[in-house]
């Protein structure tokens, strides 16, 4: 058996999912965070339950990524039941979805969800009539407490039939229905979605383009506006005979500071500077601790036990790649991951890309891209997937370039590690300065030159939420896990690959042949340079790889200030580092990845040169 | 005929110069049109020798009958089609006005004539051709925060499909929430609140509710 979850965006299909099948969905309170479809198992009386996952989308026939996606789904009927999960705070919205869905004739369940924030706001749900018009089961639930969501899966087994609606169109859509019915023999749904232009029969195509544009010149209004119209309508009519809504005394709306320039304004750039500077500080403490714990616990009693060069090289390699694995991941990674959560969640993100929605127009994009750009601070990669909700490929290209040289978490650790921590606070705020000087440039640049067309945004405010504690610690969690496994191996590895070219002498070799060049136009020494080129692999790796090759923690000892603070930027600018350039092959191609890794590289070369210059 | 390239030098001092009674300066030119000075400054002598324009100054040139009655001409041209791309086509604005640039200069006075009285037959709704007569109707931007509207016409309404799914579709009663000096709006439609675009915004066209 198999049921796909079906819904608008943050309605809680993914918060279903994940308590149906037990497996860690992402959720978030913002349009577009489930891009593909997620597959997930559920007993039920000894019988396997297979469940999906789908996006969430507004609409079956809107031209995006996510609509295509379920709109196929659908269409290949590989599903016993569908389970369209509505929010109720929001029901006549959701109840177009609803109704598009129905057209499809599969087997269905409605779950209203979400009744514990109606009977907060006053509102009394009466699911009678959308279980009598639509002939289909209803099950009132709250996902958040997990009231009745063990309803669903027997509900949806029992669920055969499909739908028995049918939506009372504009009587020129239904005698157009009708004489496309006879002429190709094709279903009502079928002949709706030819009117307003979609399907895959080009003769079907073609007479529905006639009689749409005949209809379009008696209403002065397409067939898509008669068609949404009139669902919207019904979806209308449906919810007021659902909703007995008791006025209760209004809450305080947030919005009315939230959205305003003034405070709204403030508050974001507050929310901004507050998430770095509190990551650096309580991070760059946590830090020191870990690391000297380290250092009295295990690297110096390790030391002691005076083992053969070769063993002691390996076993330092090692020890030395845990902890400064340990002393970035648990101060720096998590506290980043926590407070994007809580970001995340509360679902004030569509807020702040409102309010820079103007800001953004400026470089090339629109509001919408704040989200992701928010999101590189904690890491690059599900930023450059957020870049969907961007609509044109011209909004993607500028918004991959300026996320990849947004400072992640990673990147962070340098900044804080090596310029906070040996140069100060306030010049480490300054590479951040730099940094975000250099994206607002690249951006002006970029919507100047870049090709193609501009988009618009609207996107829903999403309803404002307290982020459930348990829930963000559970994705901060999992955030750092991705961060703990695949990052420490090749922290250990790398380290280790390291002291061996050390210790048989390679590595001097290497030096020699670049400590020319890095001397003449950076003024760091050769050594640096490997550690840049480790730096690729993760970004934190050009730390600490300096730290293993300068052989000491204390960096502040062997290279002087400007070197540390030149080191840091370049490190900070120089190329996205290795995963960044996987997801960025595959959302944006080769050729953007390519112009992407070459203009970074050019770009921290030539800051680093010139503040070399200037500075010293 | 005269060349494309005469025709907007002498649309561009009409333009500058209202109804032609005053002069343009050649930096005025240059500037409408976009050109380097010079390349100006020897289009603007040969357009006097043929007796379209004639100096005021040194510095300043006037249009003579001649060339006022033909600059009268492409600029009506120009505006008829403009009209017909934004009004009846739905084409953007800024994209209207560079096409009806090109357009104007090959198009026959006889197909204008055409194209106008056919956009005086047809009968439109309310909203759609108002905006070329009148200023009867508004866009969602004319509005002020707390307004209640009727969404009258959406302009070029195959490019927004979101609109139509998130409920704003000609007909529907919205309320403006927000509206920003920097003219983003959030309006609430079926109990949702949907922030837009200035663009976009500038592309629904509004009643106001009885």
């Amino acid at each position: 058996m198999r049921f796909a979850l079906i819904g608008n965006p943050s309605v809680g299909k993914s918060l279903i999912f994940n308590q149906l099948t037990g497996l860690g969905v992402e959720v978030s309170n913002y349009p577009g965070t489930t891009v593909e479809l997620q597959r997930g198992n559920t007993c039920f009386q000894r019988e396997m339950v297979e469940l999906v996952d789908l996006p969430g989308v507004y609409s079956l026939e809107g031209g995006s990524d996510e609509e295509d996606l379920v709109r196929r789904f659908l269409e290949q009927q590989d599903t016993d039941a569908v389970i369209v999960v509505v929010n109720v705070t929001r029901l006549e919205r959701n109840l177009y979805l609803l109704l598009q869905v129905a057209e499809y004739g599969l087997p269905m369940v409605v779950v209203l969800n979400m009744a514990d924030e109606a009977a907060k706001l006053g509102i009394e749900i009466d699911p009678a009539p959308i279980r009598d018009l639509l002939g289909v089961d209803v099950i009132q639930t709250a996902a958040s407490q997990g009231k009745n969501i063990d309803r669903i899966i027997p509900a949806a087994l029992a669920a055969t039939r499909p739908s028995k609606v049918e939506i009372p169109y504009d009587h020129h859509v239904e005698a157009a229905v009708r004489s496309l019915g006879k002429m190709f023999l094709v279903d009502r749904k079928e002949s709706v979605r030819a009117l307003q232009g979609f399907g895959d029969n080009p003769e079907l195509l073609e007479a529905a383009r006639t009689i749409a544009d005949e209809i379009e010149s008696r209403h002065r209004m397409t067939a898509s506006q008669i068609i949404a119209a009139n669902r919207h309508n019904f979806a209308h009519r449906i919810a007021d005979l659902t909703l007995k809504e008791e006025l209760l005394l209004r809450q305080t709306d947030p919005d009315s500071i939230l959205t305003r320039l003034f405070p709204g304004m403030p508050i974001l750039l507050g929310i901004l500077v507050g998430m770095l500077l509190l990551v650096f500080v309580v991070g760059s403490f946590l830090e020191e601790i870990i690391v000297e714990i380290f250092n009295v616990f295990a690297i110096q009693p390790f030391l002691a036990l005076g083992l053969p060069p070769l063993a002691e090289e390996l076993g330092r390699s090692i020890l030395l790649a845990l902890q400064a694995g340990l002393g970035i991941a648990f101060p720096y990674v998590l506290l980043f991951y926590i407070i994007i959560s809580v970001l995340e969640d509360s679902g004030y993100m569509t807020r702040a890309a409102f309010l820079a929605d103007n800001a953004m127009h400026r470089l090339g994009m629109h509001g919408g891209a704040v989200i992701p750009l928010t999101l590189a601070f904690g890491c690059n990669v599900p930023a450059i997937m957020g870049i969907r909700l961007l609509h044109s490929r011209r909004e993607r290209i500028i918004a991959s370039f300026l996320v990849t040289m947004v400072p992640c978490s990673a990147r962070t650790v340098i900044i804080a590690g090596i310029v906070g921590s040996f140069v100060g606070l306030g010049a480490a705020f300054s590479v951040y300065g730099i940094v975000f000087v250099l994206i607002l440039i690249t951006g002006l640049v970029l919507s100047r030159v870049t090709p193609g067309e501009r988009f618009g945004m609207i996107m829903e405010m999403v309803p404002l939420r307290r982020p459930d504690p348990k829930l963000v610690m559970k994705k901060a969690w999992a955030r750092l896990s991705e961060f703990l496994f695949i990052a420490m191996p090749l922290l250990l590895v790398g380290s280790v690959v390291l002291g061996l070219l050390e210790f048989f002498g390679i590595m001097a070799i290497f030096e020699g042949i670049v400590e020319p060049y890095t001397l003449a136009l950076l003024g760091l020494p050769g050594y640096s340079a490997t550690a840049l080129v480790f730096g690729i692999l993760r970004k934190e790796m050009a730390f600490e790889t300096l730290a293993i090759l300068a052989g000491t923690a204390d960096l502040g000892a062997v290279l002087s200030s400007l070197q540390l603070y030149i080191f840091a930027v370049v490190t900070v600018l120089f190329v996205p580092c290795l995963a960044t350039i996987t997801v960025l092959l595959r959302e944006v191609g080769s050729r953007i990845t390519l112009a992407i890794t070459v203009y970074t590289v050019a770009l921290g070369l030539l800051i680093g040169g010139l503040m070399y210059r200037i500075l010293s | 005929m005269l060349p494309s390239t005469f025709e907007d030098y002498l649309e561009a001092v009409l333009a500058i110069t209202g109804n032609g009674g005053q002069s343009a300066t050649l930096q005025e030119i240059a500037a409408a049109l976009g050109t380097e000075r010079e390349a100006t400054g020897t289009t603007i002598a040969s357009l006097v020798e043929e007796g379209y324009l004639e100096r005021a100054t040194d510095d300043a040139v006037r249009l003579t009958e001649k060339g006022l009655s033909v600059a009268s001409v492409v600029a009506r041209k120009h505006r008829v089609l403009q009209c017909f791309l934004t009004e009846m086509l739905g084409v953007d604005a800024d994209a209207a006005s560079k096409e009806a640039c090109t357009l104007e200069h090959d198009i026959s006075d006889e197909t204008i004539d055409r194209l106008s009285s056919y956009m005086d037959g047809a009968q439109p709704p309310a909203g759609r051709m108002g905006h070329c007569r009148s200023r009867d109707t508004c866009t969602l931007l004319d509005c002020k925060e707390g307004d209640t509207v009727k969404v009258a016409t959406i302009r070029g309404p195959r490019r927004h499909r979101r609109l139509l799914d998130l409920g704003i579709f000609p007909g529907e009663v919205v309320q403006i929430r927000r509206k920003l000096p920097n003219q983003s709006v959030v309006v609430r439609v079926k109990g949702c609140d949907i922030a837009i675009s200035p663009e976009i915004a500038r592309s629904i066209l509004v009643e106001s509710c009885p």
